[in-house]
């Protein structure tokens, strides 16, 4: 019994059928071709598949994807204006070695734009309690710190998200 | 995850009939930030889901200085942890839901829903309790209140009945000189399940302590007052050595066990070191 | 096509006066655009059409005989499509690990057996239309069981009456082959010392970790050739392996590795899964892939193993190591795996780090009934240097000298016989030591910690040491290769076979054909990860991608600027030892003449070009990187916490080709040693084998609130023959150090001397208290 389901994603409205027990990451996943979400846990312990949706970075292994009827989802995909041009934030974690593996990656960067929406001027332990529940098993987590930052600094002169 | 059915009732008759109807495999599902864990890790065998985000009204939030602070079972974590009233009055609050899970988990996680998960560790329950906040519950029979302290009946279980849906919180307002606070243990910083958390609510009032109130989590089958430590205190001046006593008295009130997480000799010595330390925090407190 | 391998002179270095254009410099990774986009595509997000969903069945019970295995219900499922026991599979030994018929693996697994030696082992597989199918298809097959007698400790199997859980234990007892090492005379050095120590060390049991859950995806093609994408750091090595087991050539085999999401020496075995996966898409004729939920990736995994050491010292008064004699015994869990290389490293570390000229030494894994042991950063060396190095802070403090003194007395220095037998080069750790000293201000802080007063916090700050290998030698003879293609616009193509697990070891290479050509970084591209394309490669371990890899690739690139240059001769009417490359231009040295490199390479006269192309094959000896970590603590002595407050890594890499990636190496490895030391443990029932704690809720690596800042100083100390423009691997090194600095720094803090680790608050409020009444 599944149920046809439209949300707009990066931008796009999408209309896809899905069975109601489909988390949001899976429907991303499989429906709707999205593999830049990562699916670390699937419980909800380690932040890598955290999209932002309706304004609210969330952990979509810990949301039905039914739920999304009618929703603004934000995801890794749809950050980058081009080849070549990142975003602002992904540019950053480019340069300060934000990335290592890079499977926690998409989901620190949703988090990190989430927190910079909110917040464009953390402090470092603002910007590590943002990111507490995105597990990076690389990096200790200094140069995701450092490239936060960066990214923040860049807001400061007048960069935008 | 194993399949179930999906249902979104639009009112709390309709919600509260098919929870009756449906039987023991219906869930409510509202953050799901538990109950999709749960399904997942086969720690539950749920057939129906109810979501009940469609139900209109159970998202309010407000604060009156008369009343009190109120909430409905739609409010999430982060709504409570940001909202400039509940940082202001109820710092235990504010305190104990900013520990719980991420920032992820708490844009979806209810507090309703942690307290209805009536888990032991819970973090939200402690200050709850020591705030003397009480719950609406919806049912089949009408609407009743229950003290969150008098909901839990042992791990994962409450004295809600078929059919029952608790709608929302109300926590009294806090007194002119109030002090509170909540402390938790556990191996990290974040992304943590209480290995003991303590809530402490007083008011300073004449004496110094006028009334207190001590929770504890994790440390028993279900969240707990330490009864005799707050009598300990109550009414009197407090120096270290009264307030080393209450300690030893909440140590020896509560029944905690050893699993992976912690021992229950460990457990039993941070109750001790965690009630004066909230304690001492909540006295020098100043809303 | 030539093969060119320099021989190990001294010529490889640079002589510290050469200009670098690109290696040095922290480039964009040519991976990360993809990473943080999220457009890079990991094993588990290959599109296939048709694809199925393969789940395991795990064991509920650690050892028993398989009486039967009832599938008739999953098969009548609708949406199953196969359902395979080991019934169903090719009976064949082979070996978990990548380094067939090496002495580092064993050979004891079946891909599917009629018994199973652990709580969590795969014991059928299925594939279905989805994932909840498949799921629903493992509760619907019943497993009859015949319980046999388990052991879960390495203790219980040693004992006479253990069972025996392989019949190809040495003397038919649960032993794997020990290791041996015996230098000097012990009983003289004893005799000479005029302080002995002896301790018992006690290793947790942690795991990799990895972000990335194992996940692979097979399709065969009408010809019967497999595909498999898979998270492997070996993607050769699967491919040897599989295609052995499964009855194919090699070159019917394609194994894929395109991003992937860490490994950390795990994933170089191969996990039941591949060897499953690969037979379901046969039967079915349809693609499948196998994910691991995070809980498998616990059950399923591979951890570090735990284990014992009895560590035994003399010391002379002045601090001379007289005689050191030690027995480490390992947990190796159900199956082999790494063991006996994880044994054979981790104990010949021990002849080594600081000076001594009798040793006794003897390692031995021991199988039990727990999860599988195997390799993991730092391989075995965590756990002996952390004795050893605890004991050498404790030998400092009954000697009366400073513990950074004894140690730099002691450390290991040019023409030391390393652990591989092969000389030390440079002075290394010495240089590490003494820079950290100046960095921490170290007689400052420990003055300042021995004078602080008594209150609820109490600081300190400890030290500790290690060195690690570049490459596995010679326990493994290994070899890197490397293709160079010159295209006909002036830019080349690397082919590498190297694996990218996440450490930027591709640009690393791609830096290195750049600068040894003397083309703009921006002119290679690198090609990866398809065995069907690169050049053959033992895979991404032993911190020898950029020792080994990158020799090799730079050997190539040298070819490549042989060719070009004798080419460009002629045109610049001089001989090829006169042209010098920089920036894609050809100059003659001390002439005013040049050309661009494009000129050369391109078609004339619509003539197209001779290819050139350059191989370069390597196969390192060994090299050795330094380290000395300083870290300071403060303990919570009501709670029994302890906050790692600030680290400060010194590491001598010998030239570093990326600092920002070298340094990521290096913070992540403080990251996952500061949770061995302090949090991590992977607890196993010991009355039924069951994993306690299978989730990240439970199994507690530090996060971002938990990590303090550090200070990360690579130095360029001591060049290493061996490698790329003298450079050193950085992989496991920064896991070994840190676990010692905090155990002393703790010592420092609180005057109680831990032997094991993690060090939970509990002990630590324990041993306060015990401390009290003593003093009491």
């Amino acid at each position: 019994m599944k149920r046809l389901v439209s949300m707009t994603v990066n931008g796009e409205e999408i209309e896809l059928a899905i069975p109601p027990y489909r988390t949001l990451l899976d429907v991303l996943r499989n429906e709707g071709r999205l593999t830049g979400t990562k699916k670390g846990c699937d419980v909800g312990d380690c932040g890598a598949c955290t999209v932002i949706m309706d304004g609210s970075p969330v952990n979509s292994c810990l949301v039905l994807g039914i739920e999304a009827e009618g929703a603004t989802i934000e995801t890794i995909e749809g950050q980058h204006a081009g080849p070549d041009l990142p975003h602002l934030i992904q540019e950053k974690f480019m340069d300060h070695g934000g990335a290592q593996c890079g499977f926690c990656t998409p989901g620190i960067i949703m988090m990190t734009k989430a927190l910079l929406k909110e917040n464009p001027n953390p402090t470092e332990s603002e910007v590590r309690f943002a990111i507490a529940g995105n597990i990076c098993r690389c990096t200790g987590y200094a140069k995701i710190v450092d490239a936060v930052l960066a990214a923040a600094e860049d807001l400061r002169k007048g960069r935008t998200l | 995850m194993r399949p179930f059915e999906y249902h979104e009732p639009k009112s709390l008759a309709e919600a509260s009939a098919l929870l009756c109807a449906l039987g023991a495999g219906a869930s409510i599902f509202a953050g799901g930030t538990d109950l999709l864990v749960e399904i997942k890790e086969e720690l539950r065998s749920v057939s129906h889901v109810l979501n009940i985000k469609k139900i209109e009204g159970l998202d309010a939030l407000s604060f009156d200085k008369a009343e009190g602070l109120s909430f409905g079972a739609l409010v999430t974590a982060r709504r409570i942890e940001t909202d400039a009233a509940v940082l202001r009055h109820y710092p235990n609050l504010a305190t104990a839901v900013s520990l719980l899970g991420s920032i992820q988990v708490r844009n979806r996680a209810t507090v309703v829903g942690n307290i209805c998960r009536a888990s032991p560790s819970a973090d939200t329950i402690p200050p709850l309790i020591a705030d003397a906040a009480t719950l609406s519950i919806h049912g089949p029979t009408g609407e009743r209140s229950v003290a969150v302290e008098d909901f839990f009946t042992g791990p994962g279980r409450t004295v809600l009945k078929a059919g029952e849906i608790v709608t929302g919180v109300h926590v009294p307002p806090p007194a002119a000189t109030s002090g509170k606070a909540y402390i938790k243990h556990g191996r990290r910083k974040a992304m943590e399940l209480a290995t003991v958390g303590v809530a402490v609510s007083l008011d300073r009032g004449r004496s110094g302590c006028d009334e207190i109130r001590i929770a504890l989590g994790a440390v028993a089958a279900t969240p707990i007052r330490a009864r005799k430590a707050e009598a300990l205190l109550r009414g009197r001046a407090i120096d270290p050595a009264l307030l080393a006593e209450a300690a030893e008295a909440a140590m020896n009130e509560s029944t905690p066990i050893s699993n992976v997480r912690a021992s229950a000799a460990y457990r039993r010595d941070m109750v001790g070191v965690l009630t004066r330390r909230a304690v001492g925090i909540a006295l020098e407190a100043r809303p | 096509m030539t093969i060119h391998q320099k021989p190990h002179t001294q010529d490889n270095l640079e002589d510290g006066k050469r200009q670098f254009s690109v290696v040095g410099k922290s480039v964009r990774r040519t991976d990360t655009f993809e990473k943080v986009t999220g457009l890079g595509k990991y094993s588990g997000d290959i599109e296939l059409p048709g694809l199925l969903y393969g789940k395991m069945k795990r064991s509920d019970i650690a050892h028993a005989l398989i009486k039967n295995i009832d599938v008739s219900k999953a098969l009548a499922l609708k949406g199953v499509k196969a359902v395979l026991t080991h019934r169903d599979v090719p009976r064949i030994l082979h070996y978990g690990s990548p380094h067939p018929r090496s002495a580092s693996c064993t050979r004891d697994q079946y891909i599917l057996d009629d018994r199973v030696r652990y709580w969590g082992e795969g014991v059928a597989a299925v594939a279905a239309e989805s994932e909840e199918i498949a799921e629903e298809a493992l509760r619907l097959i019943h497993v009859e069981y015949e319980p046999l007698p388990a052991v879960f400790t390495v203790a219980d199997a040693l004992k006479p009456e253990a069972p025996l859980i392989h019949d190809n234990g040495l003397d038919k007892n649960n032993v794997m082959p020990p290791v041996v090492i015996r230098r000097g005379d012990v009983e003289k050095g004893f005799a000479e010392a005029d302080l002995i120590l002896e301790n018992e060390y006690v290793l947790g049991r942690p795991v990799p970790g990895y972000m990335e859950p194992n996940v692979c995806a097979c399709q065969w093609d009408g010809n019967g050739k497999l595909t498999i994408w898979s998270s492997t750091q070996t993607a050769f090595m699967v491919r040897g392996i599989l295609a052995e087991v499964l009855g194919v050539p090699y070159n019917k085999v394609r194994v894929i590795v395109d991003h992937m999401g860490g490994g950390f020496g795990a994933k170089q075995d191969l996990f039941q899964h591949e060897f499953l996966c690969a037979l379901l898409a046969r039967q079915t004729g349809r693609p499948v892939r196998m994910e691991f939920t995070r809980k498998e990736t616990f059950l399923g995994g591979r951890t570090r193993h735990s284990g014992k050491i009895r560590l035994k010292q003399g010391f002379k008064a002045d601090g001379t190591i007289t005689a050191r004699h030690a027995r480490i015994v390992l947990d190796g869990g159900a199956y082999g795996s790494h063991s006996p290389g994880v044994t054979t490293v981790g104990t010949s570390a021990l002849t080594s780090l600081y000076r001594c000229e009798n040793v006794d030494l003897e390692g031995r894994a021991i199988y039990t009934n727990t999860p599988i042991a195997g390799a993991f950063r730092g391989y075995g060396v965590v756990q002996t240097y952390f004795a050893l190095d605890l004991q050498m802070d404790e030998a400092a403090e009954r000697l009366g000298i400073d513990p950074a003194e004894l140690r730099l007395r002691n450390a290991v220095r040019t023409g030391d016989l390393a652990p591989s037998d092969h000389p030390v080069v440079g002075h290394g750790l010495e240089a590490c030591i003494r820079r950290g000293l100046d960095e921490v201000d170290w007689k400052a802080a420990r003055a300042a910690t021995a004078a602080q007063p008594g209150g609820v916090k109490r600081r300190g700050w400890g030290i500790g040491c290690e060195m690690h290998g570049s490459s596995a030698y010679p326990g493994i003879k290994e070899q890197g290769n490397a293709i160079v293609k010159m295209n006909e616009d002036g830019t080349v193509t690397l082919l590498t076979g190297t694996a990218g697990l996440g450490t930027g070891a591709h640009t690393a290479l791609s830096q290195i054909v750049a600068e040894e050509i003397g083309i703009p970084f921006s002119a290679v591209q690198v090609v990866t990860g398809d065995t069907d394309i690169v050049p053959w490669d033992i895979g991404a371990f032993a911190s020898h991608t950029t020792y080994m890899g990158g020799r090799a690739a730079q050997i190539a690139a040298a070819e490549v600027r042989r060719q070009v240059l004798e080419q460009a001769a002629p045109l610049l009417e001089a001989a090829p030892e006169k042209l010098a490359i920089r920036e894609g231009i050809i100059h003659v040295e001390g002439a005013n003449r040049s050309i661009s490199l494009k000129e050369v390479v391109s078609p004339k006269r619509g003539m197209p070009a001779a290819q050139i192309v350059g191989v370069g094959t390597y196969s390192p000896t060994k090299s050795y990187s330094f380290a000395a970590h300083f870290a300071e603590v403060e303990v919570d002595t009501e709670t029994g916490e302890v906050a790692v407050l600030q680290v400060v890594p010194v590491h001598d890499l010998g030239k570093v080709i990326h600092p920002i990636a070298a340094a990521g190496q290096i913070e992540g490895g403080i990251q996952q040693g500061i949770g061995h030391t302090l949090s991590e443990d992977y607890v196993i029932d010991l009355t039924n084998g069951r994993s306690l704690n299978p989730s990240f809720v439970d199994y507690k690596m530090p996060l971002s609130m938990d990590m303090p800042p550090i200070r990360t100083i690579i130095l360029e100390a001591a060049p290493d023959p061996g490698g790329p423009f003298g450079a050193k691997g950085v992989g496991e090194d920064p896991i070994i150090a840190i676990g010692p600095a905090i155990t002393n720094a703790i010592y420092d803090a609180i005057g109680i001397r831990f032997r094991h680790y993690p060090i939970t608050p509990e002990q630590v409020l324990n041993a306060l208290r015990a401390k009290q009444k003593e003093a009491a």
